[in-house]
């Protein structure tokens, strides 16, 4: 009789504590690069926010810097493991690698579902598109670079508004240096930034169908005059319109150098507009206009939440992804993504100017030309780097720039 | 100890194995000790460095990005592409090979002179020891960002001494210059570097007999005498060590070339182990980073190996 006892109570037991626990208590793991502060808190919030609405379900997030990020999804993609989700950047030697390598699940399904076509922006999309037949990954944030410029350096200079069209730019930045002014300011040692002013002018210069071509390799260098015209461009620019010297400086110095008006632009991203704004006590005294190539393209590149394939919660991650590009969540962290969030439903108020023109910026673009070191794969990348940096130090005529790059493409391991 | 050794094995080989082996015995014998404690690091030692070594090697002979579990076979293709097709494997290793120069050269030169000074009987001679050593116990990642940042070419500080002293026409980009940029880099790593070799030519010269010293003196020999003739020789396993050291250290060179130029500018800075770094883990073409290695490491070897083994003749041949 005691032993009966002792059994029901037990069982009495087990089935209150087995009522109180979920069923199945699922997590979603999500890999992400550092995020910054203001990014941070909102992804915290986000998260609480889902596991209340879904009780059981836990979402971890698992950061590290840039290159741990890239190291870390390389060694758990090779044991079938890793995160549900992880946040990579949409490029062709990045995003692309990935998907290629069949680390990313499509996500066609998933999208018909939740009608996610219906609520993200249209620039944002296409970074999803990018890798046919399949849909991969959700947009997390879509950023663009564009023209900064000091308002009282360009007036010194007689400049009275930004200028519209290539011609005009070439007119300011002559201006610029008939008044002493540096043009423009890059951080010579970390490559990608220079590179900026290259796709810029590759863009200009080739128009979007033989850039895009250039960058797929599906076309030579050495074939394609704009691309040597692309490269005289960019040397003339080194030469005289950039402040001297950058190639031993890095993209932060020289944003310190444009903020204390040491240069007249700088060719940033939307993020600058923040960063301008808790780093000076003027940010209106900067405004910000597009690259003026003359395609209707908006130089940026995407980031993605993509979905792995080895993921045991696939569903579940799907769901987090809806929850995330919802419309409350969008608009109830607006900013804390990039100036514009990925979905085009937010509304945006009280805006500085910056702000407000990168918001009427975007929609003016429904396609983008993304930057060379997401374009290409890395060792093209690499070499890229290389000539550019060396047209930019005059250690490399602009004619032989085409024919290094050629040859190397010719030459590297298909 | 052999002899214990050979012992312990008679007595389990003589008598019969039920009656004459002892778990005690076994447990207690040189040759199980010597194991015993040799064992774990071994085992970490083939772990950590003697598998990824060879796994490397074999890398080279493959095609590995990294992200796949495939991994395909190169045969000489990835050795074919650094030797022929690289633009930059040739860069790096001049570089390499200048730096290596140097850094046997210079830094041992410096070293030997302050060890030297040191080495005499003057005031504050102990703190003056710690302040030369101390940048050897500083990361190279803290020291290239200080001597970054002393180059920088806007507010750096030899840039704003030159301006001080009206030398404005020697004022450079130090480590944008490619005709510089790979001296400037240098320069810090001389000035982490010499305290390395300052403490180990003192541990040298602590050892050189006094008496000698003296009755050379006795005998009339001047200072250089007594240096040339004395101290060098008593000297000479302190500047094998130093040297060797030396010369691994520089042929390994990374952090600090990383940390103040990334290779740059125009990859003009690059160093065979950054460039096998860059080619793995930046690239991901791991075939291809481990033919860089494994370059390296056969280049260290060719240097190492005979400079050793002449070192060892010559000292058995003094012996």
């Amino acid at each position: 009789m005691q032993t009966f006892k002792f059994v029901s109570a037990a069982a009495a037991l087990a089935s209150t504590l087995g009522l109180a626990l979920p069923a199945h208590a699922q997590e979603v793991l999500i890999w992400m690069r550092t995020p910054q502060a203001s990014e941070a808190k909102a992804l915290k919030q986000i998260m609480t926010e889902f596991e209340a609405a879904n009780p059981g379900v836990t979402v971890k997030l698992d950061t590290r810097s840039t290159d741990e990020h890239k190291s870390a999804l390389r060694i758990a993609a090779t044991s079938k493991g890793g995160p549900d989700l992880y946040y990579m950047w949409t490029g062709l030697g990045l995003g692309g690698d990935y998907v290629k390598s069949g680390l990313s699940a499509p996500l066609d399904e998933y999208y018909k579902k939740y009608k996610w076509a219906d609520r993200v922006r249209p620039l944002a999309d296409a970074y999803s598109n990018l890798y046919p037949p399949g849909k991969h990954g959700v947009p997390y944030q879509v950023n663009a670079e564009a023209l900064y410029y000091n308002k009282t350096l360009f007036k010194k200079a007689g400049i009275e508004t930004p200028p519209k069209t290539y011609p005009e730019l070439m007119v300011t930045v002559g201006k610029l240096k008939a008044a002493g002014i540096p043009a423009i300011t890059f951080g010579g040692s970390v490559n990608w930034h220079v590179m900026r002013l290259m796709d810029a002018i590759l863009e200009t210069q080739c128009g979007a169908k033989t850039h895009d071509a250039l960058k797929a390799m599906t076309v030579k260098w050495t074939e394609t005059p704009c691309a040597t015209s692309a490269f005289n461009e960019f040397h003339k620019w080194a030469s005289d319109y950039m402040l001297k010297p950058f190639m031993s400086f890095d993209a932060a110095q020289s944003r310190k150098l444009f903020e204390a008006g040491r240069a007249a632009m700088m060719l940033e991203g939307d993020w600058l507009a923040g960063q301008l704004r808790s780093e000076t006590k003027e940010a209106e005294n900067f405004g910000v206009f597009a690259f003026p190539t003359g395609t209707g393209r908006l130089y940026g590149f995407g980031v993605n939440l993509y979905l792995n394939p080895y993921s045991k919660n696939k569903d579940l991650s799907a769901k987090f992804l809806d929850y995330f590009i919802s419309d409350k969540v969008q608009q109830e962290h607006l900013g804390a993504f990039g100036a514009l969030g990925v979905n085009k439903n937010v509304v945006h108020k009280n805006l500085d100017a910056l702000d407000a023109t990168w918001v009427e910026m975007f929609p003016k673009y429904n396609a983008s030309f993304v930057n060379g070191d997401q374009g290409f794969p890395l060792d093209v990348t690499t070499e890229y780097f290389r000539v550019i940096n060396s047209v930019a130090g005059d250690t490399m005529p602009p004619a032989q720039a085409v024919a290094t790059m050629q040859t190397f493409i010719d030459k590297r391991r298909q | 100890m052999a002899d214990q050794v050979y012992q312990v094995v008679s007595a389990r080989t003589a008598s019969d194995p039920a009656e004459g082996f002892s778990w005690r015995g076994a447990w207690h014998a040189p040759l199980t000790q010597a194991w015993l404690l040799l064992g774990p690091a071994m085992l970490i030692y083939a772990v950590f460095a003697l598998y990824p070594m060879v796994d490397t090697f074999v890398l080279s002979f493959q095609t590995w990005n990294g992200l796949t579990p495939h991994r395909g076979f190169a045969g000489l293709d990835n050795y074919a592409f650094i030797f022929n097709d690289d633009p930059v494997f040739w860069l790096a290793l001049r570089n390499t090979v200048i730096w290596t120069f140097l850094a046997v050269s210079i830094p041992p030169l410096i070293g030997f002179g302050l060890a030297l000074a040191v080495n005499q009987q003057i005031p504050g001679r102990n703190a003056m020891r710690a302040i030369f050593y101390l940048p050897v116990i500083l990361a190279p990642i803290a020291v290239a960002t200080m001597w970054k940042w002393m180059y920088d070419p806007f507010f750096g500080l030899f840039n704003q001494l030159l301006t001080s002293a009206g030398l404005q026409g020697l004022i450079k980009d130090w480590l944008g210059d490619r005709q510089v940029a790979l001296y400037s880099v240098f320069g810090a790593y001389v000035w982490q570097h010499v305290g390395f070799s300052m403490v180990l030519f003192l541990a040298g010269l602590q050892g050189v007999n006094q008496t000698l010293v003296e009755a050379a003196r006795i005998d009339g020999a001047n200072r250089y005498q007594v240096f040339q003739h004395v101290t060098l020789p008593a000297m000479s396993t302190s500047i094998t060590i130093v040297l060797v050291l030396s010369l691994i250290q520089s042929l390994k060179a990374f952090d600090i070339v990383y940390g103040m130029t990334l290779g740059g500018p125009a990859q003009s800075t690059q160093m065979l182990a950054l460039w096998a770094f860059t080619q793995s883990m930046q690239i991901h073409d791991f075939g291809r980073g481990s033919a860089v290695a494994v370059v390296l490491l056969l280049i260290t070897l060719a240097i190492v190996v005979p400079y050793m083994l002449w070192r060892m003749k010559r000292e058995e041949g003094q012996g």
